[in-house]
């Protein structure tokens, strides 16, 4: 088992290791991002100060293993366009993208689960069908699009909701002790993003509790218990669906990583300050050290979290650890 | 016994008002003295209790940058930042291009090799420290922005008479020293906490400064939102308005939806498709602000194989656009048609009204015949087209235009901050020389600023590089007759209009609503736009809001 | 001699291929067919048939200035309502944009944009990533270690993440956003196509081929790849799919196929704030073309996969 985590933790460093140099050749690529500071006027003394500041005047190996040795103490450099460590930035907005996470992910759950149930249960069914064209259009309608039908009707027509993204609470947040009390104030501006995103998973997700439900159900332990005369509702309530949910829940716990990581448009969309508005204005802006930072904790967050559940897998399935 | 008393008293305050009058004209130099036109600060005082939250909405994303004077390289949209938290020794208000703020009287003398200042008695910081003498001298010194390595090479040395007096001893003349130095043109002029800042260091202080200005900076969530509150201890008066706090909204839907459901008090940017409807709202109150004017530039035109090589190209370019349309569909035809690039409010831009230069004309069928004695007689395709953001919308608009004529791109759009990282490369931002850039830089201190930054080859963010204009420029720096250097801006002006280097459009008016709680009611809250060349309301603290509720 | 049964096999392989391959067509489900068909239509017959131009606006009649401007001549009406909103007319069924420009025709246009960036992009992706994958998995070694590792590097990141950080690097530009579909997507195809070729490296055929030594490029381009193409082709159909989203949501973040072209993010993008004046078609009907095609998309790949996998039918 210990050589096991060894060699997936060997893994998962060799992937982070590819991943840091693939974004620092692209970054690299670009050009000298110094210019970036070139406005109108700029004074050539200072564009040098800044070149010697961020090290680009050395060679080029020197500044990689700079920028590997920057990153191993958690240092991302500074923005261009928000004059302030990456990391600081990145950090302060890691909590609004998590709410938002959180909530879409909370609806996925809620859309995506029952109905992947239903659909199951009554196989080749209406219902079934009906579950399998939810699941369609949910993985086919981009998340703007919802968003923007989401605006027209609640915002625009009906009025229901804000279109603003986060409401006036939002200077006041700060310390995570605050965190419950903002949460339901927050809620009217959560509430057409989550969706809009939640969406997407929510298709996903009724496709995953359908598959492993269908698996579960044609299992010889469902047989068995079903032989033993147990009644159909009990077999699902109480058997089936407690041995469906591992991979949905795995599965559900990835979306919510890639949740906070893809919702970029969504957070254009509703003005939502999350880490996927840094990416946005960090794209716009030709703001490399933030769309670096943003990109690379990204992968970094799905690397540890794909390490987990290979770790947690191979405890609960030998076979896997021994193949590897 | 009473009288005695009040009669003393009114002496003594006689007597200290006499003093202050006498030492505010004390000479700092000796010899000539240039003659100088700053107009008075007018002091309120002490003024009620600030009360009520105004809450702006920037049209882009907020940059903690913009918070520390010592890098700035562009000054307007920072000067929103800087009328909040900082004081310059000069700056512009609404009595003047020039008035005293932390200065109460400054000189140069006559050759333009040194100028002094004195300060205000009794000066602080936010947090209660003096301001000195010592932290204007730190200010020049540290300061890296626009114009840093004018100020670096021309200074000989700083002398500091007392804590608040300052002599500056240049090298050479230096005659746009005042005009530099003013708040309104640089960075340097706004003088920083040097204890502060050497204590908190760079990041430090753009995450949280400190100044001498009437709002005390509070919190910020970069990028999304700053908290200002007011300085009840602000020398010239306390500021009405409690709470001031700046939003980045880079949406205008959601800048006119904020302002429409009590979300904002104040948004910049009001343009095109959804100005109607900010002009509709009955809750609402507009306000234009004729800044500057749009015009196109073509990088890399003066390579034999350019498109642009050619000046009836150019003027083709020029004759397509439906000038009068463009402003109808993107400001509701508030802005007028105009033929100067250079800012109108400088007092030495040449007025583009049909006088000193001509109203530019549309003529789509003259475009096609003066194209067809070009090499492209059916038209050419050029690589980009790169308007101002996020004005994307009219860069389609000028795009089709030129389409109709057979001039075909495609547009790029890249963001503020990296928009002005290109222009400030100058031609050397666009690679290739099939671009055309549609810029707009209400840039203060005269036609010669923005000629000296675009239309000089030596300049870093040269794009017209002619031997003729540079041979005019060159005149221009050696002479110190104002007559003969006006004389001498105004005719490279008519030449880069003339040869159709410059292509202007409209006069653009940068229109901003503000809601319900705005005081006073009315049209006479136009009054907080007053200050001269400030696209901004600036000052913040004369700004008043109802009280929340 | 040895050859033969080899070339046998191939051609049976082929002929078979053939065969299912026609079954396949005459078996595909009419709904997304027929979608699918449709926008292809309109992006093939765009050209001809668009009763507009994509990028010029539709001249206006006279009374059109007149009731828009209160002026006898203009060069465009802005925001004609569509058809069936009063105000419209039939020579611009779904109205105009806010250049003048007519909606359906660029529309049609922008079925072709979709259409061909997400193909080549997909295709060129295909390419590689089976390449790629037939390498790792038949070489094995150090070929398998280097690519393998290279390709969960690859896929560490969400697709469109990865996309928008290309994008940062290639600047805007349609062949540009073919590239970097290209570059974000094979690493789908490499991982699978591994997993297929260790097993394939096993089976009988492969094991006479090397047998009678045929080299390595012959077996891989005779036998192995045409083996894998049943899960590329399962792979291509349902990453066409979100090929056609990250598309439309780079061109909505302005980072993808330029203006004036009418890309139908893009088109999105440029209507937004149209959204509050209750010119909802504007952005709309964009959203149902994109929706429309990926869910055909979709649909088919959701077929195909149970068609060429016994394994998945009921799922």
């Amino acid at each position: 088992m210990r050589r096991y985590i060894l060699v997936r933790a060997l893994y998962s460093l060799i992937t982070l290791w590819l991943l840091v140099t693939i974004i620092f050749a692209m970054v690299r690529l670009t050009g000298d991002p110094v210019l970036m500071k070139a406005e109108p006027g700029a004074d050539a003394v200072y564009l040098a100060e800044l070149r010697r500041q961020w090290g680009l005047d050395r060679a080029l190996y020197w500044q990689y293993a700079s920028f590997l040795g920057n990153l191993l103490q958690g240092n991302f450099g500074h923005s261009f366009e928000k004059s302030l460590p990456v990391r600081d930035i990145y950090f302060e907005r890691l909590p609004n993208s998590l709410k938002l996470g959180f909530a879409a992910f909370i609806i996925s759950i809620v859309l995506g689960v029952p109905l992947g149930m239903l659909s199951a249960l009554k196989v080749n069914t209406w219902w079934d069908n009906i579950g399998k064209m939810i699941a369609l259009i949910g993985l086919s309608m981009p998340g703007f699009f919802v968003g923007m039908v989401l605006i027209i009707v609640f915002g625009v027509e009906l009025g229901w909701l804000p279109v603003l993204g986060k409401g006036s609470t939002i200077f006041v947040w700060g310390a995570p002790s605050t965190w419950l009390p903002f949460w339901f104030r927050d809620w009217p501006h959560l509430i057409m993003p989550a969706f809009a995103l939640g969406w997407y998973f929510s298709g996903a997700m009724l496709r995953i509790t359908r598959s492993g439900m269908l698996d579960v159900m044609g299992s010889d332990y469902i047989k068995l218990v079903r032989l033993k005369g147990v009644p159909e509702r009990m077999v699902v309530a109480k058997h089936a669906l407690k041995n469906s949910m591992i991979p949905v829940l795995t599965f559900a716990g990835l979306n919510l990583l890639i949740m906070v990581n893809v919702a970029v448009v969504i957070e254009v969309i509703f003005n939502w300050p999350g880490v996927g508005q840094l990416l946005y204005d960090g794209l716009s802006n030709r703001d490399f050290p933030m769309v670096q930072g943003v990109v690379l904790m990204s992968g970094l967050m799905i690397v540890v979290l794909n390490f987990t559940i290979d770790v947690l897998y191979g405890y609960v399935d030998p076979r896997i650890r021994l193949a590897r | 016994m009473t009288k005695g008393l009040l009669a003393l008293a009114a002496t003594l305050i006689l007597l200290v008002t006499m003093c202050a009058a006498a030492a505010a004209d004390k000479p700092i130099l000796s010899g000539p003295l240039a003659k100088l036109d700053i107009k008075p600060a007018v002091i309120e005082g002490k003024k009620g209790t600030p009360k009520g939250t105004l809450t702006i909405a920037q049209h882009f994303g907020l940059d903690p940058g913009w918070l520390d004077p010592l890098e700035h390289i562009y000054a307007l949209t920072m000067q929103t930042y800087d009328y909040l938290v900082h004081d310059a020794m000069i700056k512009p208000m609404p009595q003047g291009e020039f008035t005293y703020s932390l200065a109460e009287h400054a000189e140069m003398t006559a050759d333009f090799l040194k100028a002094g200042f004195r300060l205000r008695p009794g000066l602080k910081f936010q947090d209660g420290q003096p301001l000195t003498t010592a932290d204007v001298k730190w200010t020049y010194e540290n300061f890296k922005g626009a114009h840093a390595k004018l100020f670096r090479d021309k200074l000989e040395h700083i002398q500091v008479v007392d804590d608040r007096t300052i002599i500056f001893h240049f090298k050479q003349p230096f005659l746009e020293f005042m005009d530099y130095y003013n708040g309104g043109v640089s960075g340097i002029g706004w003088i920083v906490p040097k204890h502060y800042y050497e204590k908190v260091g760079r990041d430090g202080f753009k995450a949280k400064p400190i100044g001498a200005g009437p709002y005390k900076f509070v919190s910020q969530q970069v990028g999304v939102q700053m908290e200002f509150e007011a300085w009840e201890d602000y020398w010239r008066r306390t500021p009405a308005t409690k709470t001031i706090v700046v939003k980045g909204i880079s949406q205008l839907a959601a800048r006119v939806a904020g302002l429409q459901t009590g979300e904002l008090d104040l948004a910049f940017g009001m343009t095109g498709k959804l100005l109607p409807r900010v002009m509709a709202d009955k809750n609402l109150r507009w306000v234009p602000n004729f800044t500057s004017v749009w015009y196109l530039m073509f990088p890399g035109y003066n390579e034999p194989d350019s498109p642009f090589h050619d000046k009836r190209v150019r003027q083709a370019v020029s004759l397509a656009i439906n000038r009068q349309f463009l402003s109808k569909q993107e400001s509701q035809g508030i802005g007028p048609v105009w033929g100067n690039w250079v800012s109108p409010e400088n007092r030495d831009a040449l007025k583009a009204d049909g006088k000193e230069l001509p109203v530019p004309e549309y003529n789509p069928e003259k475009a096609k015949q003066v194209l067809a004695q070009t090499k492209y007689p059916n038209g050419f395709d050029f690589e980009w087209y790169v308007p101002f953001v996020p004005y994307i919308d009219m860069g389609e608009r000028v795009v089709t235009d030129l389409r109709a004529v057979g001039i075909r791109g495609k547009i790029m759009q890249v963001e503020g901050p990296a928009f002005r990282a290109k222009i400030g490369q100058g031609r050397k931002g666009y690679p290739g020389n099939r671009t055309i850039v549609q810029n707009i830089d209400p840039r203060p201190g005269g036609a010669k600023a923005s000629i000296g930054v675009y239309a000089v080859c030596g300049s870093p963010s040269s794009f017209i590089c002619e031997p003729h204009i540079d041979e005019l420029w060159a005149k221009h720096q050696a002479s110190t007759k104002p007559e003969e250097r006006d004389r001498l801006i105004k005719a490279i002006q008519k030449i880069l209009i003339e040869d159709y280097h410059m292509v202007p459009m409209y006069w653009n008016p940068f229109v901003h609503a503000v809601g319900p709680r705005v005081l006073p009611e009315g049209k006479a809250f136009e009054r907080y736009w007053d200050t001269l060349h400030a696209p901004y309301p600036w000052p913040w603290e004369v700004w008043e809001v109802k009280a929340d509720r | 001699m040895a050859t033969i049964p080899v070339g046998a096999t191939y051609r049976t392989s082929v002929s078979r291929v053939a065969r299912r391959s026609y079954r396949l067509v005459a078996e595909i489900p009419a709904i997304p067919l027929a979608m699918l068909a449709i926008l292809a239509f309109a992006a093939v017959s765009a050209p001809v048939l668009a009763p507009h131009s994509k990028l010029d606006p539709v001249k206006p009649t006279p009374g059109q200035c007149q009731a828009k401007f209160g002026m006898a001549d203009c060069p465009y009406v802005d925001n004609v309502p569509p058809f069936w909103a009063r105000g419209g007319t039939m020579d611009t069924p779904l109205g105009t944009d806010f250049l003048g420009r007519d909606v359906l025709s660029r529309l049609m246009h922008g079925a072709r944009i979709s259409l061909v960036v997400a193909l080549t992009g997909t295709l060129f992706a295909g390419a590689i990533g089976t390449l790629l994958g037939v390498l790792a998995g038949y070489l094995g070694k150090w070929w398998d270690q280097v690519i393998m590792r290279v390709t969960d590097a690859w896929l560490t990141l969400p697709s469109l993440v990865f996309a928008i950080l290309l994008s940062s690097v290639r600047g805007p530009g349609l062949w540009n956003v073919v590239v970097i579909l290209a570059l974000v997507f094979w690493s789908r195809y490499s991982r699978a196509v591994r997993g297929e070729v260790l097993a394939l490296r096993e089976r009988d055929f492969v094991r006479l081929a090397e047998i009678n030594g045929i080299g390595k490029l012959r077996i891989i381009w005779r036998h192995l790849i045409p083996n894998v193409m049943n899960t590329v082709m399962v792979l291509f159909s349902l990453q066409v799919g979100v090929a056609v989203i990250i598309e439309a949501s780079l061109s909505f973040l302005g980072v993808g196929v330029p203006p004036p072209e009418p890309s139908w993010g893009l088109m999105m993008a440029q209507e937004r704030d149209s959204l509050m004046e209750g010119k909802w078609w504007l952005a709309v009907l964009p959203g149902i073309c994109i929706t429309m095609l990926v869910l055909s998309a979709n649909m088919l790949g959701d077929w195909l996969r149970v068609r060429l996998d016994p394994q998945l039918r009921n799922r």
